[in-house]
């Protein structure tokens, strides 16, 4: 029976009892035919073949006990022998559970994101039956008409559910305290299955147009913001400064379905109407809601495709946007839905991190096989001084197979006290990769506690890692000549010195693995280093970010009454902006509709004579909307004209400022004074009064675009949210005790919120910083690793050859020629570590080329510099060795014979 | 029971196991007992309720190998067969007995 059969027999007994079952129930009928044959009946037959056979249940035991116990003990005794061999050496001991540790550690930590981000399921119940409509090229996002037409049209789904994620502010007025939201339409819950802890929860009776406006809280929202008071249920609470009912708190189990972020507060989707200064309940382009389902037992996914195709064109004719122009229409009007699985919820932190965790997945993976050859290395320099302790156990009579084993299992045990280690170190890691990727407003709730899939993967890798770097020695340890080891275990002279070892080719698989890693680190920080100093049209220190709300107004019954709150509105945030420039410690300030880099955009075709393109598409143009000074307060310069001013006011000729790009595109020359575009289906035109410098406008990574800038001052539209950028002449958040007075003298019931520019780009570089830090930690580790082991095989190699390097120093060669052959077979290590480790780098980091900004994967320069870092740090590594070697004192060597 | 049969002495069972395995190609567990029976001239026979753990002590030490087969009479069996490392075991075994066997022959014989 195998090793390994036998493990298993261990771990599922009954497997094994119902194989010795069947072995005895043979017996046993056998025997009883014959005893039938001889005259007995069939009872009596049966029951005395079972007395001979003895007890039964007893033969069972000790036919499996012979089994196992001699299996346990055996591997009792290993594991205590093995436990005295690494005890024995705690050095060796130590370096070599550091370097598992920190091995397996980076990829159980990496693992728990993974498993945490990407493949655990929703705690709801049945979630492998969830699926996700999405409406195929067009996205996954739904409108709330489209929704309710997919809603009512379909009878194959048990249950469908709509859901849209929101901020909630939660104060008053003055600065704004905001939660994550969903307003989730009737069926949400009942369809996830999710039971309510305290109250109910939002059903199918309280979601309908002009609906009470009702709240659900979830658990941890509740604990914190209400203690878990019990008495929540039938209190208000205030969202976007509405009153809504508590109806009930959720499960604590279920915090939402989007995996990343935990909902605070679900309101049913018609109560959106309340909030909202025009609803969207009715609108026919606006985007804003992901569709879940579970669908009618025994349906396939392709029958439920194919049963979504046949409604899909009743519901998009019935909800077809009034405002589009024709090729949009056409183009609306072939949209689809599809479904596909979603049993782990839908996640925007999935979408944009995935990729990373999987290029980080690799990274510790080579790093866990660096840190394995470092220890192979070790056994195996350990195995050369353990050769006589193992050709005296063959020489007393123990089998080459139970030695091998005794070395594998010491091998496993190495792994398992790493593992345990590493473990702590993954708990302290995934927590400390998080807080790199969680920004201020943007918590993230993951759940990283340690599963059975978790704990599953770092049982596996460990072994795995077992296997690998125990397999050289054991083998070895197998061909162990006792005879000879003993006798020459007397002489000084160590017979069987390869030029080629295992030992060389594990160091310079290790060198040329970590190279690959360390250029892979270059390239990241040399994007991130890129992205974070480049200048992108705009100066981001010292602007301070207040965006505002304003509180809604009571809908106007007359022009006039509209006329006159917009005359309201207007002069609020004028008077603001007054007050803003005047503020002591405040440089400039200005107002927009949309800020750079907040991931925003608003774009617009562009119409100009003389520019005609086949698709509309390719005139467009991103706009914002802007005050004057706000070029002068982000600093991006006017190239030519003049900013916007007094005289552009709603009345006056329509002004506009475009970027160079725009220019360029457009009008074929910077100089672009005086010309004219219109926006979209809009006749009227703007024209050019000036030309600014090229800024990015919603990524850094974007090329250069064409941006559009039209004049706050002009605009005869309500908003009720705008940003005002402040120049501060020191740092931006010492203004905000000022401003926070300042706006609740203006209007007490405007919420605001602060932010720095910089901190808005920083938000930005998330991915590319943690790419960053984590692939420089693991490449710097590789890096130590990889010198280790060519230090550790030097160092061995020159203890191995002191008799030698005695008598040819006795012999009359000077102590630099001795120098130079150490340093010169470090060499040829490193020469071939350093060529194939930029071989598997040119493969490699091709797999990452759409990380990477402003380089190409093959980058000449990060390659060449990673490979110097490395003959220079190997070099000094060898340097060591070599110098000992150069200092063997001949005769003391030869006299140690 | 009549105790006109000697029940296999106990330590020999292991060497007639792999002795009439070695004359076979393979046998279940029942089949042993049979062939032992026989091969003794009804002499000698196997305590069933010891045979099984000791096929499986052989079968872990690598003497014999096990494999589920089917029986003329279409029954699921559990065969066993010699194994190279068996037949050495089996030879060693046999030259100690042929020791023993002599060495209590001469003792018996003295006059």
């Amino acid at each position: 029976m195998s090793w390994a059969r036998r493990l298993l027999n261990l771990v599922r007994d009954d497997r094994l009892s119902r194989e010795l079952d069947r072995e005895l129930a043979f017996h046993i009928a056998e025997r009883a035919d014959e005893l039938r044959a001889s005259g007995m009946s069939a009872e009596e037959a049966e029951r005395e073949a079972r007395r001979r056979l003895g007890n039964y249940a007893l033969q069972k035991e000790r036919t499996r006990e012979v089994d196992v116990l001699v299996w346990l003990d055996t591997v009792r005794a290993d594991l205590r022998y093995a436990w005295r061999a690494l005890r024995a050496s705690p050095g060796f001991a130590l370096v070599a559970v550091l370097s598992l540790a920190l091995g397996i550690g980076a990829n159980t930590a990496i693992f728990t994101l993974i498993d945490a981000v990407m493949l655990r399921s929703l705690p709801v119940r049945a979630p492998e039956e969830l699926v996700q409509v999405t409406l195929g090229e067009r996205g996954d996002a739904f409108t709330n008409p489209l929704w309710e037409e997919l809603r009512d049209r379909q009878n194959f789904f048990a249950g469908v559910a709509a859901y849209g994620d929101v901020q909630f502010n939660l104060a008053a007025g003055g600065e704004a305290r905001r939660v994550r939201g969903s307003w989730v339409s009737g069926d949400f819950f009942s369809m996830l299955g999710v039971q309510p802890l305290v109250g109910r929860l939002i059903g199918v009776r309280d979601d309908h147009r002009g609906c009470p406006a009702i709240a659900v809280l979830g658990a941890g929202f509740w604990r914190s913001e209400y203690g878990s008071a019990r008495e929540v249920v039938g209190r208000t609470i205030l969202l976007e400064g509405k009153p809504f009912e508590v109806a009930g708190v959720v499960d604590p189990s279920f915090t939402g379905v989007t995996v990343g972020s935990e909902t605070a507060v679900y309101a049913p989707l018609c109560a959106e109407a309340v909030v909202a200064t025009r609803s969207s309940l009715d609108m026919r382009s606006r985007w804003w809601l992901q569709v879940l389902g579970r669908p009618q037992p025994g349906l396939e996914l392709a029958a439920l495709n194919a049963r979504l195709s046949a409604i899909a064109p009743a519901a998009y004719a019935a909800t077809l946007p009034d405002e589009y122009p024709a090729d949009s229409r056409a183009e609306y009007l072939a949209g689809t839905f599809d479904a596909e699985p979603a049993p782990a919820g839908v996640s925007a932190l999935r979408a944009q991190y995935s990729g990373a965790l999987k290029v980080l997945m690799g990274v510790v993976a080579v790093v866990l096989l660096i840190a394995c050859a470092n220890v192979a290395n070790l056994l195996l320099a350990r195995s050369t001084t353990r050769q006589r302790e193992i050709a005296v156990r063959l020489a007393i009579g123990a089998g080459r197979r139970r030695i091998v084993r005794q070395l594998l299992t010491e091998s496993l045990l190495l792994a398992l006290v790493s593992s345990v280690v590493g473990i702590a170190i993954a708990w302290w890691g995934s927590r400390a990769l998080v807080s790199l990727i969680a920004t201020q407003p943007n918590s993230i709730a993951l759940d990283l506690s340690l599963d059975a899939r978790v704990l599953g993967f770092t049982l596996v890798i460990a072994t795995l890692a077992a296997v690998f770097f125990g397999l050289a020695p054991a083998w070895r340890a197998g061909r162990v000549e006792p005879v000879r080891t003993l006798h020459a275990s007397g002489r000084g002279i160590v017979a069987g010195y390869t030029r080629i070892s295992t030992g060389k080719l594990l160091v310079a698989g290790q060198i040329a693995l970590s190279l690959a890693l360390v250029i892979g680190a270059g390239l990241m920080l040399a994007t991130f280093r890129t992205l974070s100093t480049m200048d992108p049209g705009f100066e981001q220190q010292g602007v301070l970010l207040v965006n505002v709300t304003r509180a809604q107004q009571p809908a106007a019954e007359t022009d006039e009454a509209a006329a006159e709150q917009l005359t309201r509105e207007r002069m609020t945030y004028t008077t603001l902006l007054e007050r803003l420039r005047v503020l002591p410690g405040a440089a400039a300030a200005s107002a927009a509709q949309l800020t750079p880099i907040s991931r925003v955009a608003w774009n617009n075709v562009i119409r100009t004579e003389g520019f005609n393109v086949a698709d509309p598409r390719d005139a467009l143009s991103f706009i914002n909307e802007v005050t004057d000074q706000y070029f002068a307060t982000l600093g991006t310069p006017l190239l030519a004209g003049r900013d916007f001013d007094a005289r552009d006011q709603p009345g006056s000729p329509r002004v506009a400022i475009v970027n160079e790009a725009m220019a360029r595109k457009y009008f074929g020359s910077v100089d672009a004074l005086g010309r004219v575009f219109r926006l979209g289906e809009d006749p009227a035109p703007y024209q050019v009064i000036g030309v600014v410098g090229n800024s990015r406008y919603r990524t850094l990574r974007e090329e250069t675009v064409p941006i559009a800038y039209i004049a706050r001052s002009q605009s005869a539209e309500s908003v009720s949210n705008l940003t005002f950028a402040v120049r501060s002449a020191g740092a931006p958040e010492s203004l905000i005790p000022a401003i926070r007075q300042l706006t609740a003298e203006v209007e007490p019931s405007m919420s605001i919120q602060f932010t720095s520019l910089r901190e808005q780009v920083a938000r930005s570089l998330i991915r590319e910083r943690l790419l960053a830090v984590l692939s420089g930690v693991f490449g710097a580790l590789a890096l130590a690793l990889a010198v280790i082991g060519l230090y550790g095989t030097m160092a061995f190699n020159v203890a191995r050859r002191r008799n030698e390097i005695g008598i040819r120093i006795a012999l009359g060669s000077e102590r630099a020629a001795v120098i130079r052959m150490v340093l010169a077979e470090a060499g040829w290590l490193l020469a071939i570590g350093l060529i194939a480790g930029t071989g598997i780098a040119l493969a490699g980091t091709r797999t990452v080329s759409g990380f990477l900004y402003g380089l190409e994967p093959n980058d000449p320069v990060t390659i060449a510099g990673a490979a110097l870092l490395f003959a220079i740090v190997g070099v000094a590594a060898a340097g060591v060795p070599a110098w000992r070697a150069s200092q063997v004192d001949p005769i003391e060597a030869l006299r140690a014979e | 029971m009549a105790k006109n049969r000697n029940d296999v002495l106990q330590g020999t069972l292991g060497m007639l196991v792999l002795k009439t395995l070695a004359l076979h190609e393979r046998l279940h567990g029942y089949g042993l007992t049979l062939e032992i029976q026989r091969a003794s001239a009804d002499l000698l026979r196997v305590e069933e309720g010891s045979l099984y753990p000791a096929l499986h002590r052989m079968e872990q030490a690598g003497w014999v190998k096990a494999e589920w087969g089917t029986t003329e009479k279409n029954r699921q069996a559990r065969f066993y067969r010699l194994t190279a490392a068996g037949r050495r075991q089996l030879a060693t075994e046999q030259a100690s007995w042929a020791r023993l066997t002599e060495g209590v022959r001469l003792v018996l014989e003295q006059a």
